[in-house]
């Protein structure tokens, strides 16, 4: 203190000296005063332990905790630390004032040590209480040197542990994995330190310590030295039960060497230690996630927690091509780090661009606290009143267990017609009516159908069914029966065909006779329709055309088919013209008909069809 | 007398008792699917999955049943079994338009990006104009063709003269060759779904291994969603060939056929 004074003092002299150098210490800024007790969390009996508090102001009194059910050996004693730095020209001046006690425990059980207070320039502060824990002894053999004899680390003497803030949760649902370190033995590094890779959860690492500090803690009545070596945050993606795999690491241990044969009052003085690798794993853990419920309405997205939601138009009054935005706040705690932007619906004739998103998560708490906001730019194209329909935001309330849907009023816009200066501008928007193409507003599946409903209990294929058999062997059956009835049919035909081309000469040889006895009576047109008959009824007996079929062309047709010679077929021709003409021209003289006559009975016998 | 009379009635009873009781669960049905369109219509969708759940269950298929099915299972994003059942609903009507819309749509939700090995284009032509038609209607085309080649073949024999036999005989024949195609569409078809040898996978991820047991070295990861063509089993495992030709061991309980 003295000292402190005497420092300043002198300080002050030299400024009033030597004023610009050292006109820096004018500005070195008073810290803030703080008061606080350190204590071990944990001793066991009989151990002697301190407590002490730290002061960083100058006290003027010290109100001492009145200490209940521990043995107060010595304290409290009081010192003073001052120290000035100067690194690199920049100066750091800190001051420091502890009290210490030095206590006993005498039995087991915890113990408050009430607060303390001091009076630092006329203000009191008082330090938070303190409690210890008391287990028993010979317990945790902390500094038992007998017990370290031999040169192997138990895990008894060292692990790691994963524990988690909950073991089951939901998907979505954040909770926080710490992994500490339990030792008894001196550890003087680690090297090869793997931790887990969170596989089904997103992670995120909070708090991380610069360097690691050993705290006193009670495991199952024993006292280990603990250090926290990563703390996270935890999101699980997916459900099921998901695994968190072990973390390891390779411990360097301090042991002492063993008991050397004279145990000289050197030996105990300077203990010879010896550095022993360690690898130190932890256990798996494994936490049961749960999916959300079923049943979650078409505005969640995932959001798992609990928040609040507002929503609010920076301005409610424009004019048409000018932007406006909405902003939605959404604040609480949970996976807001990962919720996404609601979708509010906006009408039609106003032009959304990127949401831009405002991330005022708490860091510290890994992002599961805090604020985002979302701002939706926007820019009305057409005048007129508009409603915003509310934006709805649903999350799951791990507490209530159900989807909460959180909803904004209704946003009501004014679009008053585009300025002047807008209006007459044409950089970039277009002043007459624009043609474009139809937008999907959303994509969505199809409608369900409602309709018909053919149902049926199995699925039934026609083809290679009995029925489809039957009908191919229906077919098969009538083309049979239709084949052979038609075959049949023609059969006949062909018959009645032959059976007059068969008869043909006997026929037309019988009304050849007629004829000639017709021409012996000299009846002139009797003899000429008896022998156009017999031609007539012997062609076409033979060509097997009925008699209403005969033409001309129709029997030099079917002639020329059954290859009858050319010479033939003009005679008959002919002979047919002359009767035809005979018949209704009676002709004037008779002495053709003998030679008609002949020429029939020639071509008759001839013609062989 | 009396006794005949009682022995109609009972008969009588019984005969109505037997048409009236599938008519009456039909009308259930009936009444099931509406109350579960309505549930669908309403935006209740897991409650109308449900009822449409309860309806399959009851042995009954159909593909607007499965499409429904589908849509329930895409409204609460569950976009797995949606698929699923998209495909099923497609396997019973392969020329359904909005079966397709749907199913890609619904596949943009997956995650896995399978290739597919480049097609041949008469393949895809001829399996596009397959699956235009349902196998029955194929099958009913074709017998309308056997049909004509049999009237046509009757007029080639005994038609009235050469030039339409001619004629007939040359249709005849293109007839066959159609009514020979057709059938073996509708064949095709059938085959196709009596097979069952494509399935979904249902599990978020499930590992693909080398080996059918799990020591099986890691080949690929596939997630909810991705179709995939089952070429044998053994015991609990399958082995699967991708689109894009890769081809692994997957656990059975990881997938579900279509």
């Amino acid at each position: 203190m003295r000292y402190i004074e005497n420092f300043v003092k002198t300080m002050y002299l030299k400024r009033v000296f030597l004023f610009t150098l050292f006109f820096i210490f004018v500005s070195v800024a008073v810290a803030q005063t703080t008061f606080s007790a350190q204590a071990p969390r944990v001793v066991e009996v009989g151990e002697t332990f301190r407590l002490v508090f730290t002061t960083n102001g100058e006290p003027s009194s010290f109100d001492p905790p009145s200490i209940t059910g521990l043995d107060v050996l010595a304290g409290p004693t009081s010192s003073t630390m001052s120290s000035i730095q100067d690194i690199n020209g920049k100066r750091t001046e800190s001051f420091q004032v502890s009290y210490t006690y030095i206590l006993q425990a005498h039995s087991e059980g915890k113990f408050t040590v009430p607060a303390a207070s001091v009076v630092v320039d006329g203000k009191s502060y008082s330090s938070s209480a303190v409690t210890i824990e008391v287990v028993k002894t010979n317990s945790g053999k902390v500094q038992d040197p007998n017990e370290q004899e031999s040169a192997t680390v138990t895990n008894n003497d060292i692990f790691m542990k994963i524990s988690i803030s909950k073991g089951s949760v939901v998907v979505g649902e954040y909770f926080t994995a710490t992994i500490k370190l339990y030792t008894k033995v001196p550890v003087a590094g680690f090297e090869d330190v793997r931790f887990p890779s969170f596989n089904g959860f997103w992670s995120q690492e909070i708090g991380s310590a610069q360097n690691i500090d050993f705290v006193r803690e009670n495991v199952d009545g024993k006292i280990y030295n603990s250090a926290l070596l990563k703390k996270y945050i935890l999101l699980p993606q997916q459900s099921g039960t998901l695994t968190i795999d072990a973390a390891e690491l390779v411990c360097q241990v301090q042991i002492r060497a063993g008991k050397s044969a004279s145990r000289s009052i050197f030996d105990d003085f300077f203990d010879s230690y010896q550095t022993v690798r360690k690898r130190v794993s932890s256990r798996p853990v494994t936490v049961k996630v749960d999916p959300l419920p079923l049943g979650a309405p078409a505005s969640f997205k995932g959001a798992v927690g609990s928040f609040t939601m507002k929503g609010r138009l920076l301005t409610d009054s424009i004019n048409a091509n000018e932007a406006l935005s909405l902003i939605i706040d959404i604040n609480g705690t949970g996976n807001i780090n990962l919720i996404e932007a609601p979708k509010p619906e906006f009408p039609a004739s106003f032009e959304c661009y990127d949401t831009k998103i405002t991330d005022n998560t708490n860091k510290e708490s890994g992002g599961v606290s805090g604020n985002k906001q979302f701002e939706y730019p926007l820019i009305a194209r057409a005048p007129g009143d508009y409603s915003i329909a509310p934006v709805l935001f649903t999350y799951y309330d791990i507490t209530k267990k159900q989807y909460i849907t959180l909803s904004t009023k209704e946003f009501v816009v004014k679009v008053g017609n585009a300025t002047g200066i807008n209006a007459s501008s044409n950089n970039g928007l277009s002043l007459g009516v624009t043609r474009q193409a139809v937008r999907s507003i959303t994509d969505d599946i199809r409608y369900i159908q409602t309709g018909r409903l053919s149902l049926k209990r199995g699925n039934v294929f026609f083809f290679a069914s009995a029925t489809y058999f039957v009908v191919l062997a229906l077919i098969i059956f009538f083309f049979v029966l239709l084949e052979k009835f038609l075959s049949k049919r023609v059969q006949r035909n062909r018959d009645i065909a032959g059976v007059r081309n068969r008869r043909a000469n006997k026929v037309a040889k019988a009304r050849l006779k007629t004829a000639g006895q017709l021409l012996k009576e000299g009846l002139y047109s009797s003899f000429y329709e008896e022998l156009h008959r017999a031609i007539l009824g012997y062609t076409s007996d033979k060509l097997n055309l009925s008699l209403s079929d005969m033409s001309r062309d129709k029997i030099e047709e079917s002639l020329i088919l059954r290859n009858v010679k050319e010479d033939n077929i003009h005679q008959l021709l002919s002979l047919i013209e002359q009767c035809e003409y005979a018949r209704y021209a009676p002709d004037p003289g008779g002495d053709n008909m003998d030679k008609n006559y002949s020429k029939a009975l020639d071509l008759i016998s001839s013609m062989e069809l | 007398m009396y006794n005949i009379v009682n022995k109609f009635t009972i008969f009588f009873i019984t005969g109505f008792l037997l048409f009236a009781l599938p008519l009456r669960a039909i009308g259930q049905e009936k009444e099931k699917w509406n109350d579960a369109n309505s549930l669908y219509a309403q935006g209740n969708y897991s409650e109308a999955l449900q009822q449409y759940l309860l309806l399959e269950e009851a042995g009954y298929v159909s593909w607007p049943l499965y499409f429904n099915i589908a849509n329930g299972y895409f409204k609460v994003q569950n976009y797995g079994h949606s698929i699923l059942y998209y495909e099923r609903a497609l396997k019973l009507n392969p020329s359904g338009k909005d079966i397709r819309v749907n199913l890609s749509y619904a596949k943009q939700f997956t995650v896995d990006k399978i290739d597919r090995i480049p097609e041949f284009i008469l393949t895809t032509w001829i399996r596009d104009l397959n699956y235009m038609f349902t196998s029955d209607y194929w099958a009913i085309i074709s017998i309308v063709l056997f049909i004509i080649v049999a009237l046509l073949l009757l007029n080639f024999r005994y038609g009235p003269n050469a030039h339409i036999r001619k004629i007939s005989f040359f249709l005849s024949m293109v007839s066959l060759l159609f009514a020979i195609i057709f059938t073996l569409f509708a064949w095709n078809q059938k085959n196709a779904f009596n097979r069952e040898n494509s399935a979904i996978v249902m599990n978020a991820v499930s590992t693909v291994r080398n080996s059918p047991d799990n020591s099986g070295s890691t080949l690929f990861i596939l997630h909810e969603g991705a179709k995939l063509e089952i070429i044998e089993q053994l015991g609990e495992w399958k082995r699967i060939e991708l689109t894009d030709g890769r081809q692994g061991w997957i656990a059975a309980a990881d997938i579900e056929i279509i």
